[in-house]
């Protein structure tokens, strides 16, 4: 079962601490071989399994769950919580269902006598070291503990504190502002420790002391630095770990959970929003095997306190002596009307990284029928000539899908820091690492990527020498089975961008990989908002708009800077709609307050082109609109009404424009990759320079949109990975 | 039957009465400017005044519940309440004992230096106490910053 | 066990509340109208209604009209009895003027229809 090299195994870890190591029985997706199945008996009932399969997994294939406190799908399997043991025939002692693979003609006994027992035994050795704090501790109505010892546990206990010496109890540890610990909780699974090294890739936890001495901790007091932290709440059984901006506030079966979809970053990740009195609490990942797994980054997970702070509440106009002013929709609308109709065809739109797909469909519609073109993301993206660099789907989108990621054998990272960009992009790569044999490089600057990588530098004469095939890891490359070219969107939008998008792309596409249907080439986009942009006939980057100085131009959430003072006409109006008073809010002339993405059921699609859509968790807050019916009701006004009432509507012209945007959840097939790259080649230039990336450390990660910005949880984030940088 | 008895029957006493209190407010004019500001035209024994300059009067010719009253200073034209009366005078004036506050034995209003100075119910008034909230917003609005 | 059991058909012979037949029941309508009609001075004077009397009169046909797709004599006798209670009501001055004047009053608010209007009331 030992997939990864020692050596690779040894110096998989950076940190010159290693508490524990983790068990090296990890588990590949991958059989050699087709082998002959086994049959063993569970419960009676015969079951034909892979060799090699653990009885637990055994069990779960028709449908027998096995109580357990340390085995998690995802991680190696430890062993150490004995809450699976099941009576196996003819074996004298119990077995450990989640570690011990079957073998041929078994028969497990789930439910007899000799398995309650054991379980009952655990459960009361666990109980007696665990506080009676269920009352008081926030892992209450979600705890294991608590639901196997409803199930497993004794109705009075033999716990005697004979010499009045107390519990056992263990002294908190502070591992940051986003993870509280209560250690006397713990039970020591160990599935944190494992997750910190498998997945996050830090080897910050680990256990020392043995028996009742035994602690899970840092060891020296130190933070859980990484991007991945919160994930440790979910993963802990009992209370041990949980949410410190939620705690306290919240019981499970208070809240009111909708399923929706992160925007903070492009992946889209599937998210469960829990809400209460007409407050997000907490976001909690949602399993997609295709997306996020079951993980979620830190800044999903925990800017949502973001959402309570710095919002518009009302519309705003300013007044002649230059203050905004809180007025009445009617107001605000007439207002921005009358310099609509007074602009004729000079309008403009820029939208930003947050902007769900029917806002900028009905702003297109609404500029359209106004007799102006200029609409722009943002971010820029490279163009041939204006507009052919985005003609292509496949030009823009991580082609190859997120999940075939970890599939990849060779992968080179250009401009990128998918740590930061994209976290669980990079769980995907890291797991391919460990697991499969892949190796990767990376051009930029040099980064801590939680696993090896190759750095082959930051000049972007590298990339020229690759795509013209004389550097060497050109011909690596070529000879790779399943080779992966990863181009983060912020190297594309430099100025030289074109260059890359040119080379690389027709570069990627002379590989041959061995099977036909492989993607080499992949763009990993920063914003939730720029591949519908795309799609719909966005025009990247805003020097259009610049160049025409526009007399009104709509800011669609644009907080990222690139519109300031200086590069708009002095006369120009401008509209902010949004839902943040964040960069773009102060420029503007009028203020039109929208829906944040927990707010308004809308449509988003995620760097590899899957359209997903959010739901509404709580209703926008004071005199807030749904962004589309914003841009609907001006239309109105002006005079050009859009054809457009209800959310079906909207949609069915989304479908009109796109119609992969309203099939969600499916990733839509792209083609045309020869033609893309060849009409990027026809105006190539030359690269100069050095790549960088935005986001280099920890402290960058946090605080990178509008939502995040204003969360005041973010903030000690970044204060507390700054202090912890400046004093390691 | 005396001329006194007959002026009683045909209520001219009372006709003399109204004389009787209007020389005694000193005059038409005062009388009249009395008579706007309390809406009553009565004399009698000056008893006490408080340090707000209110002026305590008794006359046992009226009424009991009429025959004490108040008279508030002039400076507070008719802005008057019955909450400007002193607590000390407040006794006296609703008949709870007879002796007047610096005369009265058992002392029914004592003033400790821990008290607090009596103040007029403000209601009604721009300086009434207007309950507010004290819970913090839900949702934290932008404020707009004002040089930009 | 009871499924199995044929229904029974039975022509239900409803008791009348006031009512034997149409006519009667138009009669007892015309009746109340004219009884109301007659009030309607007294009602403008006592109440004290800013409201004439031909306003009210309309109101009074209105009101009526508002029945009369009804052709159930049940449920024309009942509508009868409840004219007569407010009716009653008014001319023994049990109600007061607001209560009158509550005829003129919408008691729903009429929801809005149309897209700009609907945003501006926040309801979708």
């Amino acid at each position: 079962m030992l997939r990864v090299p020692l050596t690779r195994a040894i110096c998989l870890t950076h940190s010159s601490r290693v508490l524990v190591t983790a068990s090296a029985r990890l588990q590949s997706n991958i059989p050699a071989k087709a082998p002959e199945k086994v049959e063993v008996f569970i419960d009676d009932q015969p079951v034909m399994v892979a060799p090699g399969t653990t009885v637990l997994q055994a069990a779960a294939q028709i449908g027998v769950e096995i109580p357990r406190f340390c085995y998690h799908e995802r991680l190696a399997v430890a062993g150490n919580c004995r809450m699976c043991l099941v009576e196996v025939e003819k074996s004298p002692k119990p077995v450990a269902a989640c570690a011990m693979p079957v073998m041929k003609g078994w028969r497990i006994k789930t439910n007899s006598e000799m398995t309650r027992k054991a379980r009952e035994g655990v459960m009361e050795f666990l109980l007696a070291n665990h506080p009676l704090d269920c009352p008081i501790c926030d892992q209450g109505g979600e705890c294991d503990l608590q639901d196997q010892a409803m199930v497993f546990g004794s109705d009075r206990s033999r716990f005697t504190d004979i010499d009045h010496a107390g519990k056992r109890a263990v002294e908190d540890k502070d591992i940051g502002p986003l993870v509280k610990t209560i250690m006397t909780r713990c039970i020591h699974c160990t599935r944190c420790i494992r997750f910190a090294s498998e997945i996050a890739g830090v080897d910050d936890f680990g256990t020392t002391g043995r028996g009742n001495e035994m602690q899970v901790g840092t060891y020296v007091e130190k933070l859980f630095l990484t991007e991945l932290s919160g994930n440790v709440i979910d993963l802990c059984p009992v209370g041990a770990l949980t949410n410190k901006p939620y705690s306290f506030s919240a019981r499970p079966w208070e809240v009111r959970k909708i399923d929706s979809i992160d925007v903070l970053d492009a992946l889209g990740s599937n998210i469960v929003v829990s809400t209460r009195t007409g407050e997000v609490l907490r976001i909690l990942p949602r399993e997609n095997e295709d997306i996020n797994e079951e993980w979620l980054s830190d800044k999903s997970r925990f800017a949502c306190d973001g959402l309570k702070r710095q919002r518009l509440i009302t519309p705003m106009l300013r007044k002649p002596n230059g203050e905004l002013e809180a007025v009445e929709w009617e107001t605000a609308l007439i207002g921005v009307a009358q310099a609509v109709q007074n602009a004729g065809d000079k309008v403009a739109a820029v939208a930003g990284s947050l902007v769900d797909a029917e806002q900028l469909i009905a702003v297109k519609d609404l500029l359209n029928r106004l007799g102006s073109e200029l609409l722009c993301t943002e971010q820029k993206f490279p163009t041939a000539d204006g507009t052919s660099g985005t003609d292509f789907r496949s030009n823009y989108l991580l082609n190859s899908s997120i999940a075939a990621c970890e599939e990849a054998d060779l992968v080179l990272l250009v401009g990128t820091n998918p740590r930061y960009e994209a976290p669980l992009l990079n769980t995907r790569l890291r797991k391919g690492y460990v697991h499969k044999e892949q190796d990767i490089a990376l051009i930029g600057p040099k980064v801590d990527l939680s696993y090896r990588y190759e750095h082959l530098g930051n000049s972007s004469s590298i990339v020229q020498d690759i795509a013209s095939g004389k550097h060497p890891f050109a011909q690596r490359l070529k000879s790779a089975k399943r080779p992966l070219v990863i181009v983060g969107a912020n190297a594309l939008s430099r100025s030289d961008g074109k260059a890359f998008l040119a080379g690389l792309h027709s570069f990627a596409n002379q590989l041959t990989p061995e099977d036909k249907n492989w993607k080499v080439w992949n763009v990993l986009q920063t914003n939730a908002s720029q591949v519908a942009a795309l799609d719909m006939g966005y025009k990247a980057g805003v020097e259009e708009i610049v160049a025409a100085g526009p007399k009104v131009l709509f800011l669609l959430g644009a907080d990222g800077g690139a519109i300031n003072k200086d590069n708009i006409p002095k006369d120009c109006f401008v509209v902010y709609l949004g839902h943040h008073g964040d960069n773009g809010a102060p420029l503007a002339h009028a203020i039109l307050p929208g829906a944040a993405y927990t707010e308004k059921q809308a449509t988003y699609v995620n760097t590899e082109g899957r359209a997903q859509q959010t739901l509404v968790a709580i209703t926008p807050p004071g005199m807030a609109r749904d962004d589309w019916k914003i841009i609907r009701a001006l239309s109105e006004v002006i005079g050009t009404s859009l054809p457009y009432d209800n959310l079906d509507e909207i949609r069915d012209r989304l479908e009109d424009v796109a119609p992969h945007l309203v099939r969600y959840g499916r990733l839509e097939e792209n083609n045309f990759y020869a033609q893309a790259a060849q009409l990027a080649k026809l105006q190539a230039s030359s690269l100069q320079g050095d790549i960088d990336v935005k986001q280099r450390t920890l402290a960058d990660f946090f605080m990178t949109d509008s939502i995040s910005r204003a969360s005041p949880t973010m903030a000690k984030c970044v204060q507390a990975v700054k202090k912890a940088q400046a004093t390691a | 039957m005396r001329i006194r008895d007959l002026a009683i029957y045909f209520g001219f006493d009372k006709l003399q009465r109204l004389y009787q209190d209007v020389k005694i407010h000193g005059g038409l004019l005062m009388a009249i400017q009395k008579f706007r500001r309390f809406d009553d035209l009565k004399s009698g024994r000056l008893i006490g005044q408080d340090k707000y300059g209110n002026k305590y009067y008794e006359n046992l010719y009226y009424f009991f519940g009429r025959s004490r009253w108040v008279e508030y200073p002039e400076y507070k034209n008719c802005e008057m309440d019955g909450s400007q009366v002193a607590p000390e005078w407040s006794g006296w004036l609703s008949y709870r004992t007879d002796a007047p506050p610096y005369a009265d034995p058992i002392k029914i209003y004592t003033k400790y230096k821990w008290m607090l100075d009596h103040s007029e119910n403000l209601s009604g008034t721009k300086h009434a106490y207007m309950p507010y909230s004290t819970t913090k917003p839900k949702i934290e609005a932008w404020v707009p910053k004002k040089d930009d | 066990m009871a499924a199995k059991e044929p229904v029974k058909r039975v022509i239900q012979q409803v008791r009348p509340i006031l009512s034997l037949d149409r006519d009667e029941a138009r009669r007892r309508v015309l009746n109340l109208y004219k009884a109301w009609y007659r009030t309607i001075p007294f009602i403008v004077d006592k109440f004290d209604i800013p409201k004439s009397e031909e306003q009210c009169k309309s109101k009074l046909r209105e009101m009526f009209l508002r029945h009369k797709e009804v052709s159930d004599v049940r449920v024309i006798d009942m509508l009868v009895i409840k004219g007569q209670m407010e009716l009653k009501e008014c001319t023994k001055q049990w109600k007061q003027k607001g209560h009158v004047m509550n005829y003129w009053q919408e008691t729903v608010e009429p929801k809005p229809a149309d897209f700009l209007s609907k945003f501006m009331s926040g309801q979708n």
